[in-house]
């Protein structure tokens, strides 16, 4: 279902205005050291607006969201217009994924893309904030700017998509809640639980000192990167673990499907009953199921192939003469041909 | 000339002729009456006007597939040969079986159970002209679309006349040696009477066995069509003729392929 222009304009622009409000709600909680990118909860509006409406109602929520926010914060409506379109851009390309490839995410690969989706366009949010500051605005030094703007810039929209926007799209039921989305969303919740409560010790441990001394600053900043990092490198683990477990059970679905169409050849159940574990157990199982069922149809059929109709074809014009020899069955057949011509 | 030719052959489907269907088995217990009894109960379902009528005299039963106890049922078929009643006081309406408030579009011709009656019969005879009329009555006074007429096993007299009758035959036949000769012999039997239409129900057949690669074999062996397989039901057997398996497992197997031979044979 493609929704009208007019509908994608109403959606972007009512998440926009939210998204413009929350902007400036959520800068109060400032991240230390970057006074200006904050918390950003708020970033899962535009990438779940692309995602759930359009891609464009996502572009919409970002640019015209940031803008507003920027408008009624102060700083000007155009001043930083890239990041506008920084915030465009990363409600525009998760809808691309989400909108036009993934309608409903049910396989631990489709929640796979759609994360990586949510990292990637932070980053290129960010990298095309940052190309158009060098070519047109000029605000940023390098390589100063690099901790203080445009890391934290990529890393609280990033870690905040990749956390949030799951859970919009679960209560969206946009989640099909399958064997294998159930356990990459328990995997990932659990990943990230330890790696926030990780970073947030030891953010809270330091907190004095990265206020008072900016040395410190990079090395926070060098540790949320290997927090990222660790997440990504988590997800991508925990997405092979989990198809260790999924991919099995979808080639025993699939052996199932094939045994029901009446075909008994399994090859691509071999991979799975080489294991030693129980979908190993299972496997072989259903592996000497279809061999049952295949001698028992096989029996079936032998015994269709060896039924005879035996009749005895002189036995036969005997009795039939006997009967229609008959002075009663003459009469009867003259009379039947008579009614039967009238 | 042509105008008169599409009239006759009943070119609007509407008004189409009535048809006599018999049902006949070379063997008895092959499920004659059972198979009668559901095809003529989906028929009426499907808004026909059906009527049966149960010319096994010897041995009638239909009857009671249609909760139709004697006591109600004063006239019968053999009141009708007598000459002691017309025809149309010896339809019953049992409508009532296809559901509650049903009526008028199910009827039955009983035959009497009472064994005088039998033997008088079987002993005097009747002649096919009477019996045509007598039907051909019924059909007109009743509105009939289908008659089927249940049959005593076997080629006897009274067999050989409502073959002769029919419009459409059905032969049923289980997958068993002991009705594969038999069988044949009717068949052929059935040709010489200029049967016009003419199909083979293969009955109780092993749900496994059930299929085409059977449907084409008794097809060859007999060189007549199978209208169909109609595999064995424990359901028929659990119903014990207290009932019609069409209506009481509309959804089962049996039933599915029952209406497959009513699409065939009226087609």
């Amino acid at each position: 279902m493609n929704p009208g222009a007019k509908k994608i304009l109403l959606a972007g622009l009512t998440f926009a205005v939210v998204y413009g409000l929350l902007n400036n709600v959520s800068s109060i909680f400032l991240l230390p050291s970057a006074p200006i990118i904050s918390l950003r909860p708020q970033i899962a509006l535009p990438m779940a607006a692309g995602i759930l409406v359009h891609p464009l109602a996502g572009l919409i929520t970002g640019f015209a969201g940031n803008m507003f926010g920027d408008a009624i914060s102060g700083l000007g409506a155009f001043q930083f217009w890239n990041w506008h379109i920084a915030n465009g851009l990363m409600g525009w390309i998760p809808g691309l994924v989400g909108y036009g490839g993934i309608r409903r995410i049910g396989t631990v690969r489709e929640f796979g893309i759609l994360q990586m989706s949510l990292v990637g366009a932070s980053a290129a949010g960010v990298a095309a904030a940052v190309a158009l500051d060098v070519l047109f605005i000029h605000l940023l030094t390098f390589p100063s700017s690099f901790p203080s703007w445009i890391l934290p810039a990529f890393l609280t929209d990033a870690v905040n998509g990749f956390i949030l926007v799951p859970v919009i799209l679960l209560l969206a039921r946009r989640i099909r809640l399958t064997l294998e989305t159930r356990t990459i969303l328990m995997i990932t919740g659990l990943l990230l639980v330890s790696i926030l409560a990780t970073a947030g010790a030891i953010t809270w441990a330091v907190l004095d000192d990265l206020v008072s001394h900016s040395a410190m600053v990079e090395n926070f900043y060098i540790a949320a990167i290997v927090s990222v990092l660790l997440l990504i490198a988590g997800f991508i683990a925990a997405i092979i673990f989990v198809r260790k477990v999924t991919d099995p059970l979808a080639s025993l679905a699939h052996a199932a499907q094939a045994v029901e169409q009446g075909n008994y050849d399994l090859p691509g159940l071999a991979g799975v009953s080489a294991r030693a574990d129980e979908l190993g157990r299972l496997a072989r199982i259903f592996e000497q199921m279809a061999g049952k069922v295949r001698e028992r149809e096989k029996t079936l059929q032998r015994q269709v192939d060896e039924l005879k109709i035996i009749i005895d074809r002189e036995k036969q014009a005997q009795d039939v003469s006997e009967i229609v020899e008959t002075e009663y069955f003459r009469a009867l057949k003259e009379k039947a041909r008579k009614f039967r011509e009238t | 000339m042509q105008c008169l030719f599409y009239t006759a052959a009943g070119f609007d489907k509407e008004d189409a002729m009535p048809e006599i269907i018999a049902i006949h088995s070379f063997r008895g217990g092959t499920g004659k009456s059972n198979t009668t009894a559901n095809l003529a109960c989906l028929l009426a379902r499907q808004g026909r006007r059906v009527g049966i009528v149960d010319t096994d005299i010897q041995s009638p039963g239909i009857h009671v597939l249609f909760n139709l106890d004697p006591k109600d049922a004063p006239h019968t078929l053999n009141d009708f040969l007598w000459g002691k009643c017309d025809i149309g006081s010896a339809v019953y309406d049992v409508s009532r079986v296809l559901g509650a408030g049903k009526k008028d579009n199910l009827f039955l011709i009983p035959s009497s159970i009472r064994t005088g009656d039998i033997a008088r019969v079987l002993h005097y005879g009747y002649d096919i002209n009477l019996l045509k009329e007598g039907y051909q009555k019924a059909i007109e006074q009743f509105a009939l679309d289908y008659l089927f007429i249940d049959t005593h096993p076997g080629l006897n007299e009274e067999t050989l006349m409502s073959i002769a009758i029919a419009d459409t035959l059905l032969i049923l036949l289980r997958p068993d040696q002991q009705d594969y000769q038999g069988t044949a012999v009717t068949v052929e039997v059935s040709r010489q009477l200029d049967v016009p239409r003419m199909f083979l129900i293969v009955n109780k057949v092993p749900a496994a066995l059930a299929g085409d690669a059977l449907a084409a074999k008794v097809t060859a062996a007999y060189n007549c069509e199978v209208a169909g397989v109609l595999p064995h039901a424990d359901e028929m057997m659990a119903l014990g003729s207290s009932g019609l398996f069409c209506l009481a497992h509309p959804d089962a197997a049996l039933g599915r392929a029952l209406e497959d031979i009513l699409r065939r044979i009226t087609a």
